[in-house]
């Protein structure tokens, strides 16, 4: 479905990607890992059009995607949630998760409510909460509404970017169980960027190892899990 | 007492007129980040077509009624003939500047005014005409006394409270509405949920012309029309904004009726020359005390 | 390491003296050029010396500072007010009372500077324009001080005797320019000058970046307050010359006025002298230019009279979209590609 060849993206001559070839194992999850700067939020936001590349491809569904709008990468079905609690904090929890579905409106306006509740019923501290302003939750609940905004215009492709920055171990982990739940109930195919990579890894089902740019390592999860070296040089541990 | 009244009811309804301006003002402010002082100069062109309508036989609503339309393809004319190649990515390489960038869309809305009184003038003659008005400008009467408000000044209240509440029910309870206040909030997210900002913005700016258009079209029967007619109109809703706070829809219109009783009680209590300054004490004042406007919230920048 | 510190004094000094040979080319060449030309052409001359000293205003307030001023036209107006009541109140010189509207001008820009300097961008725009409309209306609110609409009549007087007989008959534009020119090369010395030294540094410093300026140890109000007040001597000065022509009141300080000497700075090319006095040229000839091509077709005298604004306008908008820093920025291009 996602496939991506040589892709290279560049801020001002610094390569941040520098010729990345990979390709997403549908309905798993596949979780990309390396040290700060090796490229993997670079990489996510030049797959949902945020940054665009000064090379390479990315093909979706045969589709290419590096010509293509961030609207109509996101219409094609490629969710993306950045880093940082990507919410709108003046609007309400019940807007926010609104506005990710609005696209879709038209077409599935019944299939939107349904998404809607399915949605609530993931996290339902997110209903009790539906008509507060998402400035005023707390930083795992954002973190929540922020996936529900992406989830509720049913993507097949999910572009997870940090989930756990800036969260306490245990709702972290909270959150990543759900999707992880999600992935296998419905057939999403994510890709999650983590710092953890330990916790990434318990999880996923396919590691990708990201350094200075470049992919170092394309293996399944437990593969990567049981080579020290690998772990020892990249990953600190 | 009677001036009083009469400074009350004038003041509110010049004021409703002026938190029209500023309400079209702040819209493409959230929305666009530009103050666009070309603003009048589109009502003033809209309303001459409604006068060439009206001159040719049409009737007074259906020259309405166009001079409104013609305003929202103005106002997305000028987004996406000047705006967006403005801030398009090739042009932002010139600018190294960072004050540069937020002046040059300001000079290029002047540009636009200039533009289009010039173009009046050429198309009709620059004269002076005056405008007519759907209702009898005349004082209403209960009995025998006489009310210091016109029919006139009623139906300019309540169009413009009209005006106010479709504006409200639009941003608060449409899908477009909620992509309009997410595109101006967070730009980035809002793309990210599939929406094309680029269109909602110029949406704003349509919005936002047929918001001028009314104004002129209520204004022009009591100061007639001519090119330069609506300069003081800009002057005085970008106070207004200002006033009210320029990123609040709501404060903008506050801040037009506020703005309405000091220009009404000025004239009726002090003197008409006393009313420019009057408005740039206030300006001054407001900025002063509360930069951000009554309902305005202060912009945190982040280092 | 002594070597190292010398020539950067040296450099000001080269600098310091090719500036004012600028200032005297201009000044020689206006002179030489108005020769050439009939009464009507040389008090178009004048009108460019006067306004380029405005143009030139907005040149460094915009171009090196970065804040806008839609309110030039009324600064222009204080200064022009202050020298004309100078002298029929006061009975000073015309040429004192010059001097001192330029000190008036800029105290006022002082103050309009402390308020400017807490805004940025269209809150400043908005309020210099507010500005150009209410302050000639005090000029009408306070008729018996100010002759209201009517105005003060002023003008430049008579050639001295001893000047007539050195260079023959002078005629009244003739000795517009004498007086204005003089100023002029003033200004534009002063103008090349600040640009160059250390203090022209600081105000690009602010208008490029202000946090890091800021970061730098620069006092930024200090700095835009600054700024506005010189600017604001520089307006003053323009508005005494430009109403000693014959007539000072409101309607010689019309908003129009102030957006068109913006118009005259954006066109040439904010950043550059150069570019100031190629706009004032534009804006002063161009409604003749059309005239003369106007003529020879059938034009209806509403066309004609809206086509100058019409044509100023689109040049505004033009230069705008293509190329935000003018003819100057342009021929800047063309330079650097010619080297490659």
């Amino acid at each position: 479905m996602l496939a991506i060849s040589n892709l290279v993206t560049e801020f001002d001559s610094v390569k941040a990607l520098n010729g990345i070839s990979f390709q997403a194992k549908p309905g798993l999850i596949t979780t990309v890992i390396g040290a700060n700067g090796a490229g993997k939020s670079t990489l996510l936001r030049t797959i949902s059009g945020l940054e665009k590349p000064s090379s390479g491809s990315i093909k979706w569904f045969d589709e290419e995607l590096t010509s293509k709008s961030v609207e109509s990468i996101v219409r094609n079905g490629i969710a993306h949630v950045p880093e940082g609690h990507a919410v709108i904090s003046q609007l309400s929890v019940a807007e926010n998760i609104e506005l990710g579905g609005l696209f879709r409106r038209r077409s599935f306006r019944g299939d939107l409510a349904i998404a809607t509740k399915e949605v609530y019923e993931l996290f339902p501290i997110l209903f009790e909460r539906r008509n507060e302003a998402a400035g005023s939750l707390s930083g795992g609940e954002r973190q929540m509404l922020a996936i529900s905004r992406a989830l509720v215009s049913r993507p097949k492709l999910l572009l997870l970017d940090e989930p756990s920055l800036g969260l306490a171990p245990m709702i972290s982990a909270q959150i990543i169980s759900i999707v992880n739940n999600l992935c296998r109930a419905t057939g999403l195919t994510v890709l999650l960027v983590e710092q953890n990579a330990n916790t990434a890894l318990t999880v996923a089902d396919h590691g990708i190892l990201l350094a200075l740019g470049k992919v170092v390592a394309d293996l399944p999860a437990k593969e990567m899990i049981a080579d020290s070296s690998l772990r020892a040089a990249y990953l600190g541990y | 007492m009677t001036s009083f009244l009469t400074a009350f009811f004038s003041g509110t309804a010049q004021g409703a007129i002026y938190a029209l301006v500023s309400l079209g003002l702040v819209l493409v402010w959230r929305g666009a980040g530009v103050v666009n002082f070309a603003q009048m100069g589109q009502a003033m062109f809209t309303t001459y077509i409604a006068s060439q309508l009206i001159q040719h036989s049409y009737s007074y609503w259906t020259a309405f009624v166009i001079a409104l339309i013609s305003g929202a393809i103005l106002g997305a004319i000028v987004d996406l003939g000047l705006m967006r190649p403005l801030t398009s990515r090739k042009n932002s390489k010139l600018l190294n500047s960072q004050s540069l960038r937020t002046t040059i869309p300001v000079i290029a809305s002047l540009g636009i005014l200039g533009v289009l009184k010039a173009l009046a003038g050429i198309f009709w003659a620059g004269e002076e005409r005056g405008f007519p008005s759907p209702v009898a400008p005349t004082a209403i009467k209960i009995g025998e006394t006489n009310l210091a408000i016109t029919g006139f000044d009623l139906f300019v209240i309540g169009v413009v409270f009209l005006t106010l509440v479709l504006t409200t029910i639009f941003f608060t309870r449409t899908g477009m509405g909620l992509a309009m206040r997410a595109s101006a909030l967070n730009p980035e997210v809002t793309r990210l949920s599939g929406i094309k900002v680029g269109s909602v913005r110029t949406l704003g700016w349509a919005i936002s012309g047929t918001a001028s258009s009314l104004a002129g079209l209520l204004v022009t029967p009591r100061t007639n029309l001519s090119p330069n007619t609506l300069d003081l109109l800009l002057i005085v809703g970008f106070t207004a904004a200002v006033v009210g706070g320029l990123s609040s829809l709501m404060g903008s219109v506050l801040g037009g009726f506020i703005l309405g009783y000091v220009i009404s009680f000025v004239n009726v209590y002090s003197a008409p020359e006393n009313v420019f300054i009057a408005i740039l004490i206030f300006l001054l004042l407001a900025l002063f005390i509360r930069p951000q406007g009554i309902l305005g919230s202060k912009e945190v920048r982040r280092v | 390491m002594s070597k190292g510190i010398k020539p950067v004094r040296l450099k000001y000094k080269v600098i310091g003296r090719r500036s004012a040979l600028l200032s005297i080319a201009l000044f020689i060449s206006f002179i030489l050029l108005s020769n050439q030309f009939d009464p009507y052409n040389q008090s178009q001359l004048a009108n460019i010396a006067t306004l380029l000293i405005a143009v030139l205003s907005i040149t460094l307030l915009t171009g090196a500072s970065g804040q806008i001023s839609l309110g030039q036209g009324a600064i222009m107006a204080v200064g022009g007010y202050s020298a004309a009541l100078l002298v029929t109140r006061l009975g000073l010189s015309m040429w004192l009372a010059f001097i001192l509207a330029i000190f008036v001008s800029a105290l006022f820009g002082l103050f309009l500077g402390l308020a400017a300097a807490r805004l940025s961008g269209p809150y400043l725009a908005g309020t210099t324009l507010v500005m150009a409309l209410a302050i000639p209306s005090i000029a009408v609110r306070f008729e018996t001080f100010f002759s209201g609409d009517v105005g003060l009549s002023v003008d430049y007087g008579v050639p001295p005797t001893w000047l007539s007989n050195l260079v023959g008959e002078i005629s009244i534009e003739q000795w517009s320019l004498y007086v204005v020119l003089p100023f002029t090369a003033v200004a534009l010395f002063a103008v090349l000058n600040l640009s160059n030294t250390r203090t022209g540094r600081t105000w690009r410093a602010v208008r490029d970046n202000e946090v890091s300026a800021a970061l730098s140890g620069i006092n930024i109000g200090r700095t835009k307050v600054i700024v506005f007040a010189c600017a604001s001597g520089l307006a003053g000065l323009a508005g005494a010359l430009y109403g000693f022509r014959g007539l000072v009141a409101p309607s010689v300080y019309p908003t129009d006025l102030s957006l068109t000497l913006l118009t005259a700075a954006v066109i040439g090319g904010l950043r550059s002298i150069g570019g100031a006095i190629f706009g004032t040229f534009a804006i002063v000839f161009l409604p003749d230019l059309i005239e003369k091509i106007t003529k020879n077709f059938a034009v209806p005298e509403s066309v004609g009279n809206y086509l100058p604004s019409l044509t100023i306008g689109v040049l505004l908008l033009l230069t705008v979209i293509l190329n935000p820093m003018g003819i100057a920025g342009a021929a800047g291009h063309l330079r650097h590609h010619r080297k490659h």
